[in-house]
């Protein structure tokens, strides 16, 4: 019995994956230069939203220092796969680094190990601060990371920033680790750490009464959070190809912010729905913003366009439905089986 | 050394005038609403470009330019709080989605700005009649330095004043220190907060005039960085405290010209980092801030 029911679950989950190839290998032989892009930036991004709703959402520590840790985790992935050409023409590093030419997967566990030495580092003392000290902390460790980015000439090229940085991602390793994300914070919120994380995140107080060491589950949330975050970051330096240190500035934090709180924060599919319509959103708005010929009609280009509509678009959000899109519902295999056909048949009733 | 000393000084009260001026607005703003204005920084700059635009476009008299700053300021302060602000605490947003709102604001206007009048720095008009210098030994003082500081030494009294002496100063370090209990001996809150952010946003006026005083130039995303400082002085002073902001405000400033220019040239592209460093350490040393912070904190941010 038992048996047959473990083999009828394998059989669905390899059906499963076997849709879930089909449909990235259809995507990758179908699609080129533009079009790939936006698909690999949705993964890349919707793999930040749900390190970043890791922190943010489940624990409620709100934190927007996370474009620091992923401006190192992208330094760090860059700094050990350039090619050693480019390093000793353009860098001045320690021996050890300039000659290290570590392989996509290492790298990329480096930089998420890297980032989450470096967020620990900052955040522990911030930990003693509050509400609006720690957001204003927080956003000092972006403003530090950059700054140490620009001023650090020999290790990051200053402002002029690094180029050559091989092309490793690809639909692949996106939708892979995206999968894998959704996998592991799915059951990191079934499992003892996530459940702690829900509470400190409802109430610290009544946390630390039932028994949760809130300071220490803070870390390890941070831990968590950064380690994804960073590795969006270092999927994102490889899909570019060139690194700066203003990449991850505050404009970013806003639209990573700005997808969580528009899909609905405290929920794995809030996070994929927010940086789906942002992502989707940004990079289509962005012709229209380049300037166009419409019926000879010149429209001129006007440069910061998606900013102020994704501005827009979050301040309406957050006066008219400030839980998100979703608020607190999850898409799951109940939202089709269950939830869906029965609010069909209400509504057939009520008729 | 000492001439030398005394030059940065001068040069650091300007700036610290800046950022004490900032550092009012957001703190009013906080110890009335519990919100960080994100989008302060944002006001400041629309000030300094209506003066820009009345001035250099329109030719009117720099005096009618600088008050039709202070004016603009206002009017962008009164507009955000009635479009933004008030929609979300009518609906009892929590604090945080107001936050969120904020940032949003911010980030609105500055690529709002950047999107009609592009990135370019322009030059703020300065009357000739300002170019005047002063040398007193070693030390030039330029006419500008020290209408910046009486101008600012003059407002902050006024404010100073009015939050003590006046029923309606009154009635907002009231509804600062407790909002329910203030409602209940009749105070209308949303006047105040009206209240709290023209007065605000006033002076993020007066300081964007000041700031094109005392640096000349201008562009969409100039509010980015004094704003941040103005907050940073806010929160160092004691946030919802105003004496202690102005304080905060010509600390900070006073802290990173001094920073610049005693060590080495080297180190001064560090000034962002220096000012982050100050903070932590204040807030390592006091975490609420230098001065008594004039807010509760019970039941913030749901702490």
């Amino acid at each position: 019995m038992t048996s047959g029911k473990n083999a009828l679950r394998i059989g669905k989950f390899s059906l499963w994956l076997a849709i879930v190839i089909g449909a990235l290998l259809l995507l990758e032989t179908n699609l080129r230069g533009f079009h790939l892009g936006v698909v690999l930036l949705f993964g890349i991004n919707a793999i930040v939203c749900l390190g970043v709703s890791v922190t943010n959402s489940y624990t409620n520590i709100f934190s927007l220092g996370f474009g620091g840790i992923m401006l190192i985790a992208a330094y760090t992935t860059s700094l050990l796969t350039l090619p050693v050409r480019y390093k000793s023409a353009f860098l001045d590093l320690p021996l050890w680094l300039e000659n290290a030419q570590w392989p996509f997967v290492p790298a990329l566990i480096a930089a998420g190990v890297v980032a989450v030495l470096c967020s620990v580092v900052l955040v522990l003392p911030a930990f003693r601060l509050r509400g609006h000290y720690f957001i204003l902390a927080s956003i000092g460790i972006n403003m530090v990371m950059t700054n140490i980015g620009i001023n650090l000439r020999s290790w990051t090229h200053g402002p002029l920033g690094i180029r050559n940085i091989p092309f490793y991602t690809n639909i692949w390793w996106v939708y892979g680790i995206l999968f894998l994300t959704i996998f592991f914070v799915w059951k990191l919120l079934r499992s003892k750490f996530g459940r702690a994380f829900v509470a400190i995140g409802k109430d610290q107080i009544l946390a630390s009464v039932l028994g949760i060491n809130v300071v220490r589950y803070k870390i390890y949330s941070f831990i968590i959070g950064s380690f994804i975050v960073g590795i969006g970051g270092a999927l994102w330096v490889h899909y570019i190809g060139a690194m700066h240190p203003h990449v991850f500035e505050l404009v970013f934090v806003f639209q990573v912010i700005a997808m969580l709180a528009i899909g609905g924060s405290g929920t794995i599919s809030g996070a994929i729905l927010g940086a789906a319509i942002i992502t989707f959103f940004t990079q289509l708005a962005r012709p229209v913003q380049e300037g166009f010929t419409l019926f000879g009609l010149e429209i001129p280009p006007l440069i910061g366009l998606i900013q102020v509509l994704v501005a827009m678009i979050l301040i309406l959000v957050m006066i008219y439905r400030p839980q998100g899109l979703l608020g607190r519902y999850e898409i799951s295999w109940a939202t089709f089986r269950e939830h869906i056909p029965a609010a069909l048949r209400k509504i057939r009733e009520e008729k | 050394m000492g001439w030398y000393l005394a030059q940065q000084l001068i040069n650091a009260f300007s700036y610290g005038s800046i950022l004490g001026l900032l550092a009012v607005g957001y703190t009013m703003i906080y110890g009335i609403l519990g919100l960080i204005n994100f989008a302060h920084g944002e006001i400041f700059m629309i000030g300094a470009f209506v003066c820009f635009f009345l001035v250099t476009l329109y030719h009117v008299p720099w005096v009618v330019g600088a008050l039709g700053a202070v004016a603009g300021s206002t009017v962008a302060g009164l507009l955000l709080e009635r479009l933004v602000y008030r929609p979300c605490v009518k609906r009892k947003a929590p604090v945080l989605t107001v936050f969120i709102a904020s940032f949003g604001a911010s980030l609105l206007l500055r690529f709002l700005f950047m999107m009609f009048f592009t990135d370019r720095r322009r030059a703020f008009p300065i009357p000739e009649l300002f170019e005047k210098m002063y040398f007193l030994g070693g030390v030039a003082i330029g006419l500008r330095d020290i209408i910046i500081f009486v101008t600012t030494i003059v407002i902050m009294s006024l404010v100073a004043c009015f939050i003590k002496y006046t029923k309606l100063g009154t009635a907002m370090r009231g509804v600062s220190y407790d909002a329910k209990t203030a409602q209940l001996m009749g105070i209308n809150s949303t006047r105040i907060i009206v209240a709290a952010f023209a007065v605000g946003s006033a002076l993020a006026g007066i300081s964007a005039i000041e700031y094109g005083l005392s640096f000349g130039i201008l562009n969409p995303a100039m509010g980015f960085m004094p704003g941040l400082e103005g907050f940073i002085a806010a929160v160092v002073g004691g946030i919802g405290n105003v004496p202690g902001a102005m304080i905060g405000g010509f600390l900070i400033g006073v802290g990173e010209i001094l920073f610049v220019a005693l060590l080495p040239p080297a180190l001064s592209p560090l000034r962002p980092l220096f000012v982050w460093a100050l903070l932590f350490v204040i807030l390592f040393l006091k975490p609420t801030g230098i001065f008594r912070p004039n807010v509760k904190f019970e039941g913030l941010w749901g702490e």
